[in-house]
């Protein structure tokens, strides 16, 4: 029962989903900065810190939207794979 | 900066009613959790106290920031005691998603007996899982607690398909991410001061995270029916407590942006002021956000 093995996200075999990997994460990183930029600016208040949020928050739900069109397609094209079955590691 | 007086409020009644249902709801809890017969019911009616001072209190700062009774360093208050309040949320969200990477990545390798865990001397991995649990092989999902089974021939990992990433799970991001453009819509909307946009878009949000609460009941019911439980070891544990504590937090998410559509239908607010709006907003896109490290670290990586 040769499964195929499934190496977490930091350590994997396939170079093609290393890859993928480091660009989703590096992804979510900007999606995390973009929503901090916009509490900033909810906090800071007024005309400026308004403004500042909703442009923040729009580039994070642009990127989401891209992360997720990018991970459907990533997974069709079998660039990575869903966690779906069991994988014993050794 | 503000040359306004310091704003000093007048006495209440809510606290202490707060106290009340919080003191009836654990009163409740304590007994219900001893088979007493009344626990149940004396939670149910603490949580209704409870509730009641949210919509009371709350509804009282509403109608005095309606009024014009806050000055600019209410407002400020306001903005630091949400920022407050999203500190904790990420700080509560950060030690599941912290409990998901600890188990995947060192603890169930470890009992696997890979690196140099306290059965360093041992020669190979299988000698290393002859001490703890003989037959252990890390694997993940691990949907069974190594300590219940294993011991007597019990497969450790029973290998049945989660659920499938395509499914639900891929129609439920979807429907999260249409509700955070709808939103961002609304928000436009807003600052542009087009009334009917906004109150559209509104409700589109909402409809869209009713939809998305209604999927994901019907995928636990899909999970368990399957056999996944809150028991079926690390993973069904983590799997349940992030995304039970996500649908939890749509739920509360889904009942502010009622509250600011009933608040906008009111006149409430206008297109420089508005901060209530700001809160929920980004309480909004914050859910938004940790379901999608929920997909990418739970169904994809």
């Amino acid at each position: 029962m040769p499964h195929k093995q499934k190496a977490p996200f930091w350590g994997l075999f396939n170079l093609v989903e290393r890859i993928m990997s480091y660009i989703i994460i590096a992804v979510i990183i900007v999606i995390l900065f973009s929503l901090g930029s916009a509490l900033l600016g909810m906090v800071k208040g007024g005309k400026e810190g308004s403004e500042k949020m909703f442009k923040s928050l729009r580039i994070r739900i642009s990127l989401s939207v891209f992360l997720f069109v990018l991970l459907m397609f990533s997974g069709y094209m079998g660039w990575i794979e869903p966690n779906t079955t069991m994988l014993p590691t050794q | 900066m503000s040359n306004q007086d310091y704003y000093l409020p007048h006495g209440t009644y809510w606290p202490i009613i707060g106290s009340i249902g919080i003191s009836t709801t654990f009163i409740g809890f304590a007994n219900q959790i001893h088979g007493v017969e009344w626990g149940g019911s004396v939670m149910g009616l603490g949580l209704a106290i409870l509730v009641f001072m949210l919509f009371g209190w709350l509804g009282t700062v509403v109608n005095e920031s309606v009024n014009g009774m806050y000055n600019s360093q209410v407002d400020r208050s306001f903005r630091w005691g949400m920022s407050w309040f999203i500190f904790s949320e990420v700080m509560f969200f950060a030690a599941f998603f912290g409990a998901l990477f600890y188990a995947r990545i060192l603890s169930v390798p470890w009992l696997g007996g890979e690196d140099n865990n306290m059965f360093s001397g041992a020669t190979s991995a299988l000698e290393t899982t002859k001490y703890i649990w003989e037959g252990f092989q890390a694997t993940w999902p691990l949907t069974n607690t190594p300590g219940a089974v294993g011991q007597s021939g019990v497969e450790f990992s029973s290998g049945f398909a989660l659920v499938d990433t395509w499914g639900l799970p891929a129609l439920n991001t979807g429907l999260l991410l249409t509700s955070g453009v709808t939103l961002t819509y609304a928000h436009h909307a807003l600052r542009a001061g087009q009334r009917n946009a906004l109150v559209f878009w509104m409700i589109a949000t909402i409809a869209l995270g009713i939809a998305f609460l209604g999927f994901q009941i019907a995928e636990y019911g899909h999970a368990y029916h399957e056999g996944l439980k809150l028991t079926s070891g690390i993973y069904g544990s983590t799997f349940y407590l992030l995304t039970g504590f996500h649908g939890f937090h749509v739920t509360i998410g889904v009942i502010m942006l009622t509250v600011i559509l009933y608040r906008i239908q009111k006149g409430h607010f206008d297109s420089d002021n508005h901060f209530a709006f700001e809160g929920v907003a980004w309480y909004w896109h914050f859910v938004d956000v940790v379901w999608l490290g929920l997909f990418i670290f739970v169904y994809w990586l």
